[in-house]
């Protein structure tokens, strides 16, 4: 049988508590208390914080619980449910214009007579001025409503937020579930295992390091920085080099998602009608389109920080394999394809070398968080990398 | 699907439908309208996911079929053709217009996309549209418009056996209304919250027809439905707790003032441009036989203007917020006002009779 929580990968105690949380909110459960009205979801990056969301949203408004199959569940799956609004995060923040939009909603009676469900995906990038006017109608929303946000963990959220919701917390799904996932979606077993190694639990980092041959490029280039560094002015060139590919994937990957949804937007309003200009079409949608550029333009300064980081994440992963080896630990390499390189790098430097370049990353990738300028963490951190105890 | 209409059918059921589309849909489907036809006409139907609105239209129908295009450009083209009849075809996946000599081609969406309309709800009752219009007008005045109190956003909406009373407040203002309508049921009873915003554009829409019914579902739906006869809207409720409005109403006044409604009205318009800001208080005295109208004080502009008044009782004086004052004086609509008053800091009432009453705060008096 087909459920919702297929999707969900990896999260068997998280679907447990939600499953009896959807119980009692039918109205059939041992525990009434296994239901509340505001939820918090939290995970690191690609354990599927925004799937489980949304499943549990199509679980509660589902007659039977989230089949996956009834129409409730694939209009949720489509954005297209009356009652269960997914608010998608492609800015830098949350705006407390958006907060006002979501306290009049949350007062809204459920069209199909369940449960209104607003899903907030990165609760984390609300500003203070943004949470603050949820408060209220977190604590106290209708008896129908529903709030499910996600974030990271729950220290990125305010505390008064915080103590408004319940927590269910994701883990970093196992590389054998992932590959399991990519094999069932038709990737060979031996890609499948080696993209989720790979992207450590990342599942949609998996997905696209198993189908696609230029993202695996992108990581293969990354990865060689560590074996290139010899001189200061390695450092300068490879930064250079690393924000500029940064550039040019996030906006080759935003300039693909603009040009679908102006086709999309372009054909609602009639594009390609006979008998009718074009230009009359572009001003019936050109609200849609201007909203649509304006979006667009926020995502790309934010998208350029995701790609960069994503880079950091795997240089993370091949020092982590480095101390692995330097320690002799017992454990699974991330990069076994590299284990050349890995090796080589274990045998020259310390071990405490490695830890400081671990930290160096670990503050970059802070420093692109707080907003420093992409092209100077790249520096600093190309810099640290080569010279990690400072001389 | 294939369908013959009147030009002039088809582009009034477009306009009206295609009012409600929103300039920036959520999901780009939500930009068309779907028609579908079936044996004995066709409907066109838009959901902005608050509000469906569906119209029928009587058309010859050859096959039946359901397609979705874009609304904005079927309703300008249905006006743009000559009087005569229409001919709809789906060709593929394109919709061809036929009229006389013209001839267009619409591009469609996937009908499967477009969201599920909510189901109709049972018909409680029916009222003459225009009184309902009017109605809707005097209450929405005082609905708030801030979005932080979601509640007061909304008209309460009171069913009583055959009296419908209407409230809306922004804290600062209380309009209700009673009406009577004939419901199905003579012992109902049902309160709902509907969106203000909704209600007022329903009024102005709806208010055109002769009788408007009213649907309610079960008492855990979440959807009223207005419909005249070819017509269906459906709106979502809102939740939450109506503040107990009926405690607010005075139940006895020190002093009532009768004066005539579009003199005051024009009396407020002079007196108040000399307000510096929006919030600024006009002043009246009520005293024997006139009322008199200040307003800006010291080193401001000021004016002030008297009026003919009947007064009985104690003689008052107190201010109110212009704006609020000249709402209220505008949703009356005979040519005498009441306003009766207990004290300066309590609210004063502007009525015409038992069945319309704006209750408005007085502002602070200052020297």
């Amino acid at each position: 049988m087909m459920s919702v929580w297929d999707a969900v990968i990896g999260q068997p105690r998280a679907v447990e508590a939600l499953e009896r949380a959807v119980a009692a909110a039918h109205g059939h459960a041992a525990s009434a208390t296994a239901m509340t009205h505001a939820w918090l979801i939290t995970g690191p990056p690609g354990s599927g914080r925004s799937v489980a969301a949304a499943a549990f949203a199509a679980a509660l408004v589902c007659p039977r619980e989230g089949c996956g199959e009834c129409p409730a569940c694939v209009e949720v799956r489509a954005g297209t449910h009356p009652d269960v609004e997914l608010v998608r995060s492609t800015t830098l923040s949350h705006s407390k214009q958006l907060s006002s939009e979501l306290v009049l909603k949350a007062a809204d009676a459920p069209v199909l007579g369940g449960y209104r469900c607003l899903v907030l995906e990165d609760a984390d990038r609300m500003t203070d001025a943004a949470a603050n006017a949820l408060l209220k109608a977190i604590e106290e929303p209708t008896a129908t409503t529903v709030w499910i946000l996600c974030a990271p963990s729950p220290e990125d959220l305010l505390a008064t937020i915080r103590s408004r919701v319940r927590h269910i917390a994701l883990r970093v799904p196992e590389s054998r579930a992932v590959a399991d996932v990519l094999v069932a979606e038709g990737v060979d077993r031996a890609m499948a295992e080696f993209a989720a190694q790979a992207a450590q639990g990342h599942i949609g980092r998996a997905r696209g390091l198993a189908t696609d041959a230029e993202v695996r490029s992108r990581r293969s280039m990354v990865l060689t920085i560590p074996s290139k560094l010899q001189t200061l002015g390695d450092c300068y060139a490879m930064a250079h080099k690393l924000k500029a590919a940064a550039e040019a994937d996030s906006s080759q990957r935003l300039g693909e998602h603009l040009a679908h949804d102006r086709e999309q937007t372009m054909a609602a309003f009639g594009e390609g009608a006979a008998g009718v200009s074009n230009r009359k079409v572009k001003e019936y949608a050109k609200s849609s389109l201007a909203e649509l550029e304006r979006v667009h333009k926020q995502q790309s300064s934010r998208s350029v920080r995701d790609e960069l980081d994503r880079y950091f994440t795997d240089l993370l992963g091949y020092y982590r394999d480095v101390l692995a080896l330097q320690c002799q630990a017992e454990v699974t390499l991330i990069n076994a394809d590299l284990r050349a390189s890995l090796e080589r790098h274990a045998a020259n430097d310390p071990a405490s070398q490695t830890m400081q370049r671990i930290s160096a990353l670990g503050r970059a990738r802070e420093q692109l968080e707080a907003n420093v300028p992409p092209a100077l963490v790249c520096e600093a951190l190309l810099v640290q990398l080569l010279h990690p105890s400072g001389n | 699907m294939k369908i013959r209409v009147e030009q002039s059918e088809l582009s009034d059921a477009c306009s009206w439908t295609t009012r409600t589309l929103p300039a920036r849909p959520t999901i780009p489907v939500l930009a068309g309208v779907r028609i579908g036809a079936e044996e004995g006409g066709l409907h066109l139907a838009t959901f902005d996911m608050e509000t469906a609105a569906k119209v029928h239209v009587d058309a010859v129908v050859d096959e039946p079929g359901t397609v979705v295009v874009s609304g904005r450009l079927l309703a300008d083209i249905a006006k743009a053709l000559p009087k005569q009849p229409v001919e709809l075809t789906l060709e593929g996946s394109r919709l061809s217009l036929r009229c006389g000599r013209s001839s267009f081609g619409l591009p469609t969406m996937p009908v499967e996309e477009y969201p599920e309309l909510p189901a109709f709800p049972v018909e409680a009752g029916s009222l003459p549209g225009s009184e309902f219009g009017v109605a809707i007008a005097q209450v929405a005045v005082a609905a708030s418009r801030d979005d932080t109190l979601p509640v007061l956003t909304g008209i309460r909406v009171e069913l009583e056996g055959d009296t419908i009373t209407m409230a809306a407040t922004d804290r600062y203002r209380l309009a209700v209304r009673r009406l009577a309508w004939s419901p199905d049921d003579t012992s109902i009873s049902r309160q709902v919250l509907v969106k203000g915003k909704q209600l007022a554009d329903l009024g102005r829409t709806l208010g055109e027809g002769d009788s408007v019914s009213l649907s309610l579902g079960d008492p855990e739906s979440g959807l009223i439905g207005f419909s005249s006869p070819d017509r269906e809207v459906v709106t979502r409720l809102l939740h939450g707790d109506f503040p107990d409005y009926r405690r607010l109403l005075p139940k006895d006044s020190q002093t009532v003032a009768e004066t005539d409604r579009e003199e005051l009205i024009e009396s407020v318009k002079r007196v108040k441009l000399v307000a510096a800001e929006r919030t600024t208080p006009i002043r009246l005295t009520f005293s024997d036989d006139e009322v008199l109208l200040r307003a800006g004080a010291g080193d401001d502009a000021s004016a002030s203007e008297s009026l003919e008044c009947s007064v009985s009782g104690d003689p008052i004086e107190i201010a109110f917020n212009p704006d609020y004052l000249l709402d209220g004086l505008q949703s009356i609509p005979n040519e005498k006002v009441t306003l009766a008053f207990t004290e300066p800091r309590k609210p004063a009432v502007l009525s015409d009779g038992p069945d319309y009453q704006y209750l408005l705060m007085p502002m602070r008096l200052g020297n």
